[in-house]
């Protein structure tokens, strides 16, 4: 079956350095082969979670706004990449509002225990973490990890590579970055063809390479 | 003298547990008739998130106009300010982030501008203070959210040094905080020790 990958740009700054990153990762995983789609959350109408625990008891999020249908593009993904740069030494506020409202799928993950994602499951569907950040400090991407991690221990998605480049202000922009692009590329071509391979795995076909 | 703080509460539930820690605080600051205090619900603000545009370096201002428009001058005249917000998914919670992202008008006044954020006889007389509650019991479950609120501080002039923290974990149902053995006697006595410094520097 064709990988199917997701990318979310969580950047309010269209075709910005982040954004294009993203953009040479989906293009990597469709010369691979997969079906992409992008989504922009800037162009989404949605509210951030308002912390009213609701969905502990129903499983369902109070808030119908767009992020209803992002969530089932989520779920039925063979790869999300999450897309932000770094603001403050964090995600955008665009991403983390989409990150908090899978609060739902945690709650029926670990409270009404109607949704459980097998090894096998978390295996074959993998998550990447797409940034960019003007400063050039090593650690500038360190406090957006935390809240990565809990999106994709929360989706079923194994938290597989991190894509990131800082320093954009000295280089002036992601296309002026040595190696960024490529990498981005190279990484989004590889990931489908470990997906497909797990794939083949799962059907008999062939071992798994990894 | 007058001691001006301002407060945000930071989460989208009201009287949750970040911010009953928060009005502890305010309430042990309140204690002395100089201090005034001006409390902002982030729920009722209407701040956006920032829109990268970068414009800011040139305007000096930010071209959105919505809830920050009135905000923006209360961030300057505070002696203190204080921030409370919720741990959500291992990070501060979106609302939160969206006013702290929303502080690049300041960060460029500051550092492309080269222009004061506080006049500089008031520089080093500001104190930050930031409140946090979490569900998760996890001792590093703030540790994500502090370079945010480090960075807020620092683009409106009030040094890391100068930021006091008081974070409870392990409190995830509404009231919970009421039941946690240390959190307001604690909040009190931060109240009380931010007043007493801000006095001091404000006098010297």
């Amino acid at each position: 079956m064709t990988i199917r990958v997701l990318g979310i740009s969580g950047s309010p700054h269209r075709h910005g350095n982040t954004e294009t990153l993203l953009d040479s990762f989906l293009e990597g995983a469709a010369s691979a082969g997969a079906t992409t789609e992008k989504v922009v959350l800037k162009e989404l109408t949605y509210t951030p979670c308002r912390g009213c625990n609701a969905c502990h008891k129903t499983g369902e999020c109070v808030l119908k706004d767009d992020l209803i249908p992002l969530f089932g593009k989520i779920l039925d993904a063979d790869c999300v990449a999450l897309a932000s740069p770094i603001y403050s030494m964090g995600i955008t506020a665009e991403l983390k509002g989409l990150i908090d409202r899978a609060q739902y799928l945690w709650a029926r993950k670990f409270i009404i225990k109607d949704l459980y994602f097998s090894s096998e499951h978390i295996k074959r569907h993998k998550g990447l973490f797409i940034s960019t950040a003007g400063l050039s400090w090593d650690n500038v991407f360190d406090a957006a990890f935390p809240a990565i991690t809990a999106f994709f221990n929360g989706t079923g998605f194994e938290y597989y590579d991190n894509i990131i480049a800082n320093n954009m202000d000295a280089f002036g922009g992601v296309r002026k970055h040595p190696t960024a692009l490529k990498e981005a590329y190279d990484k989004g071509r590889a990931v489908v063809g470990v997906l497909e391979s797990l794939q083949r795995a799962e059907k008999g076909v062939l071992p798994a390479s990894s | 003298m007058p001691v001006k703080i301002l407060a945000f509460a930071g989460s989208p539930r009201r009287h949750g547990n970040s911010e009953t820690l928060l009005d502890w605080v305010l309430e042990a600051m309140g204690e002395d008739p100089q201090v005034s205090i001006e409390k902002i619900a982030l729920s009722d603000a209407d701040i956006h998130p920032c829109r990268g545009c970068n414009a800011c370096e040139k305007l000096n201002a930010c071209v959105q106009r919505d809830g920050m428009d009135a905000v923006h001058d209360k961030i300057i005249e505070a002696d203190g300010i204080v921030i409370s917000a919720p741990i959500f998914c291992m990070g501060i919670n979106a609302q939160t982030k969206a006013l702290i992202d929303r502080a690049q008008v300041f960060r460029s006044r500051k550092y492309v501008l080269k222009l004061p954020v506080v006049p500089p006889e008031r520089k080093g007389k500001r104190l930050g203070v930031f409140l946090a509650t979490a569900g998760q019991n996890w001792p590093h479950v703030f540790d994500a959210a502090i370079p945010s609120v480090k960075c807020f501080y620092h683009v409106v002039d009030i040094r890391d040094a100068d930021i006091s923290y008081l974070m409870i974990n392990g409190v995830d149902e509404k009231g919970a905080i009421l039941n946690h053995p240390a959190a307001k006697a604690d909040a009190e006595r931060l109240g009380h020790s931010t007043i007493t410094e801000l006095k001091k520097r404000l006098a010297g």
